[in-house]
């Protein structure tokens, strides 16, 4: 049987999409809240709050995610001067470069809400903070759900870079047990299927959204 | 008129949009209890003289004075500007209700924040406002299961919440159904009845003829005439408000 290998180290693998997912989930809750953070600043008509936003926003753009994992990596035990779990500077990593993705559909998603449905909640006395919190947010997120969705695919893709520090995610434990086995085409078909049918169902899960939410 | 019965004072209120002088050096003084109509050609800032003067407009000269209280003296303090705005009601064309909000919770939003209300208070009164605009039934329902007239009272309900001093409507019943019009009308009728003051713009020429205490008619932003209802109606002094009074009127 050609993947009997797969059957036989089944623990390994399953235990490291346990670690993927533990990461994927870390990194989706902190950058989504910290893109709607930046995505609500980056509106801000105050320059010296709109243009530190925009330099990060940009600058995280335009660096590739490898760069900012092994920089965590590097840095972070020099800036706090203890020595960090790599798992910890991974997330951290994913944090900060997928919440500039997020920030940017926030802020479409802001813009799309109408003037008027805002001045409503002005109208009756409403703070900045409370419309946005009470009225903006919530419009905003119900319209940018299937965006949403489609970027949470992509992070859940790239917890695979958390490889290259040593996390022990599932590609990682994949190329440790193809150590062991030599087994290469099998395990890493395995790989690609399992991120194939996970990412499948997110895109799916995206479209039924977009039709229910009518785009 | 006697001053201390004005509820609103706007004096030589100028206004621009980047370039375009949107309102030219308006004056206009507005009894407490009573019913203004503002009328006029579409674009000619009706929307935004009502907008500047419950403070949603940041005007760029001339003032507007609600009880005494400057309004341009309250652009540099945000809790102020708050302040002020929960003394309007504003009802707008068309309706505004936050669509992911129960009726219920539209209106007990603002009490519940602004006024720190609990939430049992909140709705008690929610429910009384809409047993008065008649769609009590409605309360637990989303805006958009409700039509056009019914969300507009929701709408009107929703302002009423705040306990405001003054009510602004920017052309209620623009955007309904003529059977739904009706409906509308009469709720804002009977308010003006009950002594809120009001500024309403609005085409319905009925209405204004047969509850508007005053009529404002506006053009290029600036107000063109400004009179007692009957006058406005019987010999207006403006052949432009002539032309569009009968315009209106053929219209209907
Ligand atoms: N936010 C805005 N920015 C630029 N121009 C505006 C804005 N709002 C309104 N205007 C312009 O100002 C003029 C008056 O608008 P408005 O007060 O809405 O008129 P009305 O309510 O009488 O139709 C119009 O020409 C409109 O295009
Ligand atoms: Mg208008």
């Amino acid at each position: 049987m050609i993947f009997d290998v797969i059957f036989r180290n089944i623990h390994l693998l399953l235990s490291g999409l346990g670690v993927t997912f533990q990461i994927f989930i870390l990194a989706w809750i902190g950058s989504f809240l910290l893109g709607i953070g930046l995505g609500v600043l980056r509106l801000s008509s105050r320059k010296a709050i709109y243009w530190p936003v925009t330099i990060y926003i940009q600058t995280m753009r335009s660096i590739p995610l490898i760069l900012v994992i092994f920089g965590f990596y590097l840095l972070l035990p020099i800036i706090t001067g203890k020595s960090m779990p790599s798992l910890v500077s991974a997330v951290i990593s994913f944090i900060v470069f997928e919440a500039v993705y997020f920030a940017e559909i926030v802020r479409g998603g802001i813009q799309s809400v109408r003037k008027n449905l805002i001045d409503a909640g002005y109208s009756t006395g409403l703070s900045y903070f409370q419309v946005m919190t009470f009225i903006i947010l919530p419009q905003a997120i119900k319209n940018m759900i299937p965006s949403i969705v489609t970027q949470s695919v992509v992070v859940f893709q790239d917890t695979a870079l958390a490889y290259v520090i040593g996390v022990k995610e599932f590609l990682r434990i994949t190329t440790l047990v193809n150590v062991r086995e030599v087994r290469s085409i099998e395990l890493y078909l395995f790989a690609a299927l399992v991120y194939f049918c996970i990412c499948s169902f997110g895109s799916l899960l995206a479209r039924r959204m977009e039709k229910r939410y009518g785009g | 008129m006697s001053k201390n019965n004005t509820i609103i004072e706007i004096k030589g209120l100028n206004h621009w949009y980047g370039n375009f002088h949107v309102l030219k050096e308006i004056n206009l003084e507005t009894r407490r209890s009573s019913c203004v109509v503002i009328c006029g050609p579409s674009g000619s800032g009706k929307s935004t003289l009502l907008r500047c003067i419950n403070g949603l407009e940041v005007f760029k000269e001339g003032d507007v004075i609600i009880n005494g209280k400057s309004v341009s003296q309250c652009f540099h303090n945000h809790k102020e500007l708050y302040k002020l705005r929960s003394k309007f009601g504003m009802v707008f064309q068309h309706f505004e209700l936050y669509p992911h909000m129960r009726v219920l919770d539209n209106i007990t939003l603002a009490p519940r924040r602004v006024l720190c209300l609990s939430k049992n208070e909140a709705e008690k009164s929610a429910m009384a406002l809409l047993e008065k605009v008649g769609i009590l039934e409605q309360a637990y329902k989303y805006p958009a299961n409700l039509s056009g007239g019914q969300q507009q009272r929701v709408a009107i309900a929703r302002a009423l919440a705040m306990n405001p001093d003054i009510l602004l409507f920017d052309e209620p019943t623009s955007a309904l159904d003529p059977e739904m019009i009706r409906d509308v009308l009469k709720v804002m009728a009977d308010l003006a009845k009950e002594g809120m003051t009001m500024l309403v713009v609005t085409h319905e020429m009925g209405f204004a003829n047969a509850v508007a205490d005053e009529i404002v008619f506006m053009e290029e932003g600036n107000i063109i005439e400004h009179d007692d209802a009957v006058t406005f109606f019987k010999c207006p002094k403006s052949n432009r408000a002539v032309e569009f009074v009968d315009r209106i009127l053929v219209h209907i």
